[in-house]
């Protein structure tokens, strides 16, 4: 099974003004958020705080995907049954046995393992897809560009390149279609595979010829000479300190105030929720609650108009 | 002090058999515009390279070059790289990130800018080229011409003293192509700053020039103002004259008293001026010969509708047209007007969702798969790169046909005989083209589809592609091209069609289609309708002004 | 000693243990994190030294072209799961050296990542990608040893079936196992045997049938453009 099953292929997401007030926040407010949101929903497996997760990585994401993200969401939920179900197969530890498979018991206990691990599952994915909507490349340049220069600018030109080796791969495949060179839908597998060899030997061919006046052009412009500086097109604003003070001052309320603790097998304890799982709320939902904020006084001050 | 002083620049690329610049000597003054015109081959972007240390090209390399007075080699690359800006000819490949601003602040961020002059020089230069717009935008989804003006604004924003620019606008359409020049005369004449420009379209750029230099085999064999450099070629009677501006060419023809026109508009206050107190005996060229009886079309579309996406705009709306058997039939119109998409719903791999294409009288849908490409139908792609899959044009042509004799004679009618053993990549763009025709017409196609075969060609390899396309014609071969060349267009094509909004308005001989319209038509056209009727090309307009003025006193 | 190679050995002796250790100590589901910082930690080195060499435009922009390659193959071949990704990646080591093969499969992940979405696969990729260019780079790289098509399908194909998959495979056994049993080990990566099979699969046809022309392009481009020499073996 390979994870990447469970996102398709995003449209829009270089759009930069996606109209959500946190993606606007600097870079870096939001990758600190990010990496707490992510890293708590993968550490904590108590019940109350995962469900928190979820349904504050939920609400995000559908602030922010509008009706493409109901998509992911419900191909999730069987994901979370499957995964929770499959558990105790693998795991049966427990006083509480349900029934017997393949003579091994399956446990209650086990059971309510898998949906904590499935839970955790959910959240990632969810949160990860935010993340994705939110730090877009040229975000990621923006925060590790001045550590690591060479890596990032590899990356924007790569990410620069992938858009146009697609468009010149659909032109040389409709370019032999037209001679009646390339495979179609009914060749068989033989002809396909040599007709995708070809085009990828084209497609090289153009590329590297193409990466000759790449290189001329990058050092007619001063590539490889003094010390590169890196152009900076966020800034930090008052609202981006406060926003980011905010988060880890929340943070470290979440790590400290406890109450987090929850083990399953082979016996079941939950640990009460206290100030903890309420700091931790607020975490998760700041950027939805910037989100309602924003759109909320729009409403108003157009509603004044 | 001179901007740029050459002496005696001699060149010779490593296993090249003759220097490619043979004792070049030339002079750039401050803020001067010089155009630099020669045939494909003839050491222009040789010598242009030579203008930045960077860029030269390793070989054997005798002469001076200063720059300020200074030897180019003893200039720093820093202050090469901020000084003088080079300008390439694929807008794709120059861009190195995937950001319109990131690509704007490129230069100064390798010139170590700080952060805030950096953020003046990107707002300023992003403003002055009108890219506010689209500052935000990726790369990927710009235009053409909007890539190439984004390569100009990210070299000026370096604020250099010299521009040079190599072909710049050869990829571009017509009207992204005179934009894009206007605003290089445009910083030429508001900035001061030295341009120093190649290319293949002279019409556009010719007449602006301070000093036009002609390369001929490596040697520059004239250096001078527009119009004695005009006078120098037809007197030589050298090739290049063909690619001059069409006033230049009429006047020349048809040995017309008066100072040489440069523009259509001198041209044409020259043609009013001649015919002021002379009556006009002959208004309009001959006319053509009424077409045979029509015979059976090679091609019929019938009122097809296409779009890509269902959610999309259609592309083609209603468009209907018949190609006459042996004709070669010209389509033009404006960019991503979806003439394009044409040629591609022709092939079969774009489905009208209404509407039929008859291929020879079938329905594209009656044909097997591949049926259709074997004797019958076949299209060279505007990038003619795309076909080469091989390492050398003897194994692509082989990929084709298995008989040695036949891919003999196809390499001998599109001139490529020479050239089989050598790596696709290593040709010309002019060879490229006639060599991925050879490879088309390895199907022996009886209809030949050409997207914009003239793109980036100079006039000599247009010419010499003309003369290809007449004898496919002789042979029977019926040829549909769909093209922004309107000058090609007049000069060879037997029906010309406009394609505007998903179909086509018009369809109608060269003279009487180019005749009737006012914009879309040829400079010769433009320039006589003053005095002629329906003359399209530089000859016509001779031959009319001769025909006139003969026998007078 | 130079500073990357500092650097690199502090990541190797200090800071991987350190991680490690931290992450034996914690309870609970810290381990997930503890492998994902430990496999972010393994591709420091490579990345550093990347940084620190200066790479000259010419080795940039190649690598960036292989990167960008590898990523658009997967639209070129018109049979659904056929990617010749990893072949291009390791062709890519072969030609240029372990450490742009490891460049080209990390950068390449990562950015492909940037196209469908971020993930914590992310790291996997990178280093399973990355790992094999570096494997590939570390065996046929500048050897006089015939670089035969056939042999480097079977390299190809056991890399993938035996050190690359598995790493993919990792991932999905780290974010949805309950405990680390190896019962469930065996469950994940016997589920990933037939996925990788097929990878490795359309990995050893591109090797067979792309690996010579590709490995042509590339040498092609060293020689007229004389770059790369040297610089990689440093």
């Amino acid at each position: 099974m390979r994870l990447s099953a469970f996102s398709g292929p995003r449209k829009g997401i270089f759009s930069f003004m996606r109209q959500d007030a946190f993606s606007k926040c600097h870079p870096l407010t939001n990758f600190v958020f990010f990496v707490g949101a992510i890293g708590f929903s993968v550490v904590f497996q108590h019940p109350l705080y995962l469900a928190a997760s979820c349904a504050a990585g939920a609400v995000y994401l559908v602030l922010l995907n509008g009706k493409k993200s109901w998509k992911l969401i419900a191909g999730l939920v069987p994901v979370f049954f499957l995964l929770s179900a499959l558990n105790p197969l693998f795991n049966s530890y427990g006083e509480r046995v349900l029934f017997h498979v393949f003579g091994k018991p399956y446990t209650l206990e086990a059971l309510f393992y898998g949906m904590a691990i499935a839970g955790i599952f959910v959240a990632m994915m969810l949160w990860f897809n935010c993340y994705s909507a939110v730090l877009t490349s040229d975000k990621f340049v923006c925060l590790f560009g001045s550590l690591i220069p060479a890596l990032s600018l590899l990356l924007v030109m790569v990410l620069r390149m992938i858009p146009n080796l697609m468009r010149k791969a659909r032109q040389i495949s409709d370019a032999r279609k037209s001679i009646g060179k390339g495979a179609g839908e009914t060749d068989n597998f033989r002809e396909k595979v040599a007709d995708g060899m070809n085009i990828l030997s084209s497609l090289t061919d153009w590329a590297l010829e193409g990466s000759i006046v790449t290189a001329d052009s990058m050092r007619a412009r001063g590539y490889g000479g003094a010390k590169r500086t890196s152009f900076q097109i966020y800034r930090m604003t008052a609202r981006d300190y406060l926003l980011l003070g905010f988060s880890i001052l929340l943070a470290f309320i979440v790590m400290f105030a406890g109450g987090t603790e929850a083990t399953y097998t082979p016996v079941l304890y939950i640990a009460p929720p206290g100030w903890g799982l309420a700091a931790y709320c607020l975490y998760l939902l700041i950027p939805s609650l910037l989100h309602g904020k924003e759109a909320l006084q729009w409403r108003i001050s157009i509603s004044r108009i | 002090m001179a901007h740029f002083h050459i002496q005696d620049l001699t060149f010779q690329y490593p296993n090249a058999a003759h220097p490619s610049l043979e004792n070049v000597s030339l002079t750039v003054e401050k803020g001067e515009y010089v155009v630099l015109c020669g045939q494909s081959g003839s050491g222009k972007t040789t010598l242009l390279r030579h203008l930045k240390n960077v860029l030269m090209p390793y070989g054997k390399r005798s002469g001076s070059i200063c720059f300020d007075g200074t030897p180019l080699e003893q200039v720093s690359q820093h202050d090469q790289a901020a000084k003088i800006g080079f300008v390439m000819q694929n807008p794709d490949d120059q861009i190195v990130t995937d950001k319109v601003w990131h690509e704007l602040a490129f230069g100064l961020e390798n010139l170590g800018t700080d952060p805030k002059t950096m953020r003046l020089r990107v707002a300023e230069m992003a403003s002055y080229f009108g890219i506010q717009d689209w500052f935000h935008r990726e790369v990927c989804n710009l235009s053409g011409g909007q890539k190439q003006l984004l390569n100009l604004a990210s070299i000026m924003a370096m604020q250099p003293e010299v521009l040079i620019l190599d072909e710049p606008t050869s990829q571009l359409d017509p009207i992204a192509a005179s934009d894009f020049l206007n605003t290089v005369r445009k910083i030429n004449i508001e900035l001061g700053t030295t341009v120093i420009i190649t290319e293949h379209r002279l019409e556009d750029i010719y007449h602006s020039a301070d000093k036009v230099v002609v390369m001929d085999q490596g040697k520059v064999i004239a250096c001078d103002t527009p119009r004695k450099v005009g006078q120098l070629l037809w007197l030589q009677g050298h090739e290049m004259f063909a690619a001059l501006p069409t006033p230049v060419r009429v006047f020349y023809e048809s040995q017309g008293a008066g100072d040489c026109p440069l523009t259509v508009r001198e041209g044409r206050s020259w043609l009013t001026a001649a015919f002021e107190h002379h009556p006009i005996a002959v208004a309009e060229p001959a006319p053509e010969p009424a077409p045979e009886k029509p015979k059976a079309p090679a091609l019929q579309v019938k009122e097809v509708w296409f779009r890509y996406e269902k959610e999309s705009p259609d592309i083609l709306r209603d468009l209907s047209f018949a190609v006459p058997a042996g004709s070669l039939f010209a389509i033009v119109g404006g960019n991503g007007s979806g003439k394009s998409t044409t040629l591609k719903t022709i092939c079969g791999i774009c489905k009208p969702y209404r509407g039929t294409v008859e291929v020879f009288g079938k329905p594209l849908k009656a044909y097997k798969p591949k049926e259709l490409f074997q004797n019958g139908l076949a299209m060279l792609p505007q990038d003619p790169k795309s076909l080469f899959v091989k390492k050398t044009l003897r194994e692509d042509l082989a990929e084709m046909s298995r008989d040695k004799e036949a891919v003999a004679a196809v390499a001998e009618t599109c001139e490529i005989t020479k050239l089989l053993d050598s790596h696709p990549y290593d040709l010309s763009g002019g060879e490229q083209q006639r060599a991925a025709l050879a490879k088309v017409l390895l199907t022996k196609p009886k209809l030949l589809l050409l997207d914009e075969p003239t793109k980036g060609l100079d006039s000599f390899f247009k010419q010499k592609f003309a003369r290809i396309l007449r004898k496919l014609q002789e042979e029977g071969i019926t040829i549909v091209m769909v093209s922004h060349d309107v000058e090609f267009c007049a000069e060879y094509a037997d029906l010309v069609s406009m394609f505007f909004d998903g179909q086509i308005i018009t369809t109608d001989t060269p003279h009487r289609f180019f005749g009737q319209n006012s914009f879309y038509t040829t400079a010769a056209n433009r320039m006589s309708r003053c005095v002629f009727r329906n003359a399209v090309t530089a000859a016509d307009v001779a031959a009319l002004y001769r025909a006139n003025l003969e026998g007078k006193p | 000693m130079r500073q990357s190679t500092l650097f690199s050995l502090l990541t190797c002796v200090v800071l991987i243990p350190a991680t490690l250790f931290l992450g034996t100590r914690l309870h609970g589901r810290w381990y997930y994190l503890t492998c994902t910082l430990v496999i972010i930690e393994v591709m420091i080195p490579f990345f550093l030294a990347f940084e620190t060499r200066k790479p000259q435009a010419r080795e940039l922009v190649t690598i960036a072209v292989m990167c960008a390659l590898s990523v658009a193959s997967r639209v070129v071949v018109l049979i659904p799961n056929f990617k010749p990704m990893t072949a291009i990646i390791m062709i890519t080591g072969i030609a240029l050296g372990p450490e742009a093969g490891f460049l080209t499969g990390a950068v390449g992940a990562f950015a492909s990542n940037f196209f469908f979405s971020q993930g914590p696969w992310t790291p996997w990729q990178m280093m399973g990608y990355g790992f094999g260019g570096f494997l590939a780079g570390l065996v046929f790289y500048r050897k006089n040893r015939r670089r035969s098509p056939v042999v480097l399908a079977i390299f190809g194909f056991l890399t993938i079936q035996l050190v690359v998959g598995p790493l993919l495979d990792c991932c999905t056994f780290f974010t949805t196992g309950s405990k680390l049993s190896w019962k469930y080990a065996a469950a994940v990566f016997g589920a990933g045997v037939p996925y990788n099979f097929k990878h490795a699969l359309a990995c050893a046809l591109t090797m067979l049938l792309f690996s010579k022309p590709l490995l042509g392009k590339l040498d092609r481009l060293i020689t007229k453009y004389g770059m790369m020499n040297t610089r990689l073996e440093a």
